[in-house]
């Protein structure tokens, strides 16, 4: 699960009010390369949680690697484009959890995939 | 909503054997109990969440199943294609029908040629293992997610989208469309091929895709339904319910209901530029082709691999046909879009 997944996955458990964005628990990260399209992570940014991006950065182990906040002015700089690509899109959560931040319930991450279902009480 | 039947009744199967052999019975064994009707109310609606749950582990273990023998078969796209009525088609023709049953869908759902509009983020809801996903991941140069209850296949879509070079377009989850696991608003493409008919609760399954549905997106739904019933009508006539029921043990499908039903939620949910169009003729030469290439020897050995439930759905085919041909079973698409 790359971090770009893990900011349009949210929890709706029944009750919970805010199911975004989801603790990441990583127990095997793998990196992975892959392109930089600068067109692409022009045209994704503005639809990013920066936030959500930059707690999931440190929770997969790379506290340094996003800046604490960001602006589209800085998707001229071509070293914040490789950080931004790298956090988004080479990534990879394979082993793990996702938490919901209101319950602490968590979503295993098997295999690079998300278990997102809900038990019949969480409905 | 008079057409939600609960046509799935709890009895049995219509396909148990009685006295077989114990290597029949044997397969048999653990077969979870599809869901039970009596849990419906005379309106149609689930009620019971533990009927919901064995239902959702039905379909998953269905598709943990029989995905591999389906794909090796017929490759990665797992619905209908889409043929001109009345024509013969070859067996080299379905691959190519099940992709023109993808673009005839996005046709008539008029998405905008303009390249500045096209779709950007997509979720493809009951992906199978990925075709339509990938397809339309290429197509549109966009993201895709794909949700299904099958682990199996979301990990075999995993494993085709990297083997595609497309690992960063497409992503897939294990969850449940009733539950989809995204905030609102976040596709402007929300696409639902062939999965509407395993939803037990219609009204909640169209509720989540208009959910996720981010405002201007377009929706496209390709199902299974039965008939429209007359105005006459308060239910399909009881033959009918019969042969649905058969099917739906097979297949882990919950209640049927009619394309006009699903207008009519589009309707109550206040989703514009409603679509619909019937398109039966447009996949009969479709279960002929599955049944035949069932009886090839290399799709009966896999078939004999594969376990009971697969082999059950393989029975269960010419009943498909049946529906077809008594105009019972319509192959419906239902398109619209979520108010700007």
């Amino acid at each position: 699960m790359r971090l770009l997944t893990h900011n349009m996955l949210s929890s709706n458990i029944r009750g919970v009010v805010n199911g975004f964005p989801l603790g990441i628990e990583a127990e095997k990260v793998v990196e992975r390369e892959v392109e930089l399209s600068a067109e692409f992570l022009r045209g994704v940014f503005p639809k990013i949680e920066w936030g959500a991006l930059v707690a999931g950065a440190r929770a997969l182990g790379h506290p340094d690697l996003l800046p604490g906040e960001a602006d589209a002015s800085m998707l001229a700089s071509d070293d914040f484009l490789r950080r931004f690509h790298r956090a988004l899109l080479q990534l990879h959560v394979e082993e793990g959890a996702l938490v919901c931040p209101e319950t602490g319930r968590r979503f295993p991450i098997n295999k690079g995939i998300p278990n997102m279902l809900l038990h019949e009480d969480e409905v | 909503m008079g057409t939600l039947l609960p046509t799935c009744e709890p009895s049995l199967p219509q396909l148990r054997p009685r006295g077989r052999s114990s290597w029949w019975t044997e397969w048999r064994r653990g077969v979870p109990a599809p869901a039970r009707a009596g849990a419906q109310s005379p309106s149609g609606v689930a009620s019971a969440s533990a009927s919901a749950e064995g239902l959702r582990k039905g379909i998953a273990e269905f598709y943990d199943e029989s995905s591999g023998l389906w794909e090796r078969v017929w490759g990665d796209h797992m619905h209908h294609g889409f043929y001109d009525p009345h024509a013969p088609a070859s067996l080299a023709d379905h691959r190519a029908a099940q992709i023109r049953m993808v673009e005839e869908a996005l046709s008539f759902a008029a998405l905008s040629d303009d390249p500045q509009k096209k779709p950007k983020r997509i979720v493809d809801v009951g992906c199978g293992i990925g075709g339509s996903s990938r397809y339309l991941a290429k197509k549109y140069g966009a993201q895709c997610k794909g949700i299904t209850l099958s682990p199996v296949q979301a990990q075999r879509a995993e494993a085709l989208a990297i083997a595609e070079g497309l690992a960063d377009k497409v992503s897939f989850q294990v969850a449940d469309a009733l539950e989809q696991p995204f905030p609102d608003g976040q596709f402007d493409l929300v696409w639902s091929m062939e999965s509407g008919e395993h939803m037990p609760d219609k009204r909640k399954f169209v509720g989540e895709l208009a959910r996720v549905a981010a405002p201007g997106a377009t929706i496209i739904i390709v199902t299974w339904c039965h008939r429209d019933l007359l105005p006459s009508e308060s239910s399909l006539r009881p033959d009918e319910i019969n042969l649905l029921n058969k099917i739906c043990t097979a297949y882990y499908l919950p209640a049927w209901c009619s394309a006009a039903d699903y207008v009519n939620i589009a309707k109550s949910l206040s989703l514009e530029d409603i679509r619909t169009a019937d398109w039966s003729e447009n996949v009969a030469p479709f279960w002929p082709a599955v049944i035949r290439s069932a009886l090839t020897w290399r799709g009966f050995t896999s078939l004999l691999r594969s376990g009971w439930k697969t082999i059950r759905g393989a029975l269960v085919m010419p009943l498909m046909m049946e529906g077809y041909n008594k105009k019972l079973i319509k192959f419906a698409i239902i398109t619209c879009r979520k108010p700007e």
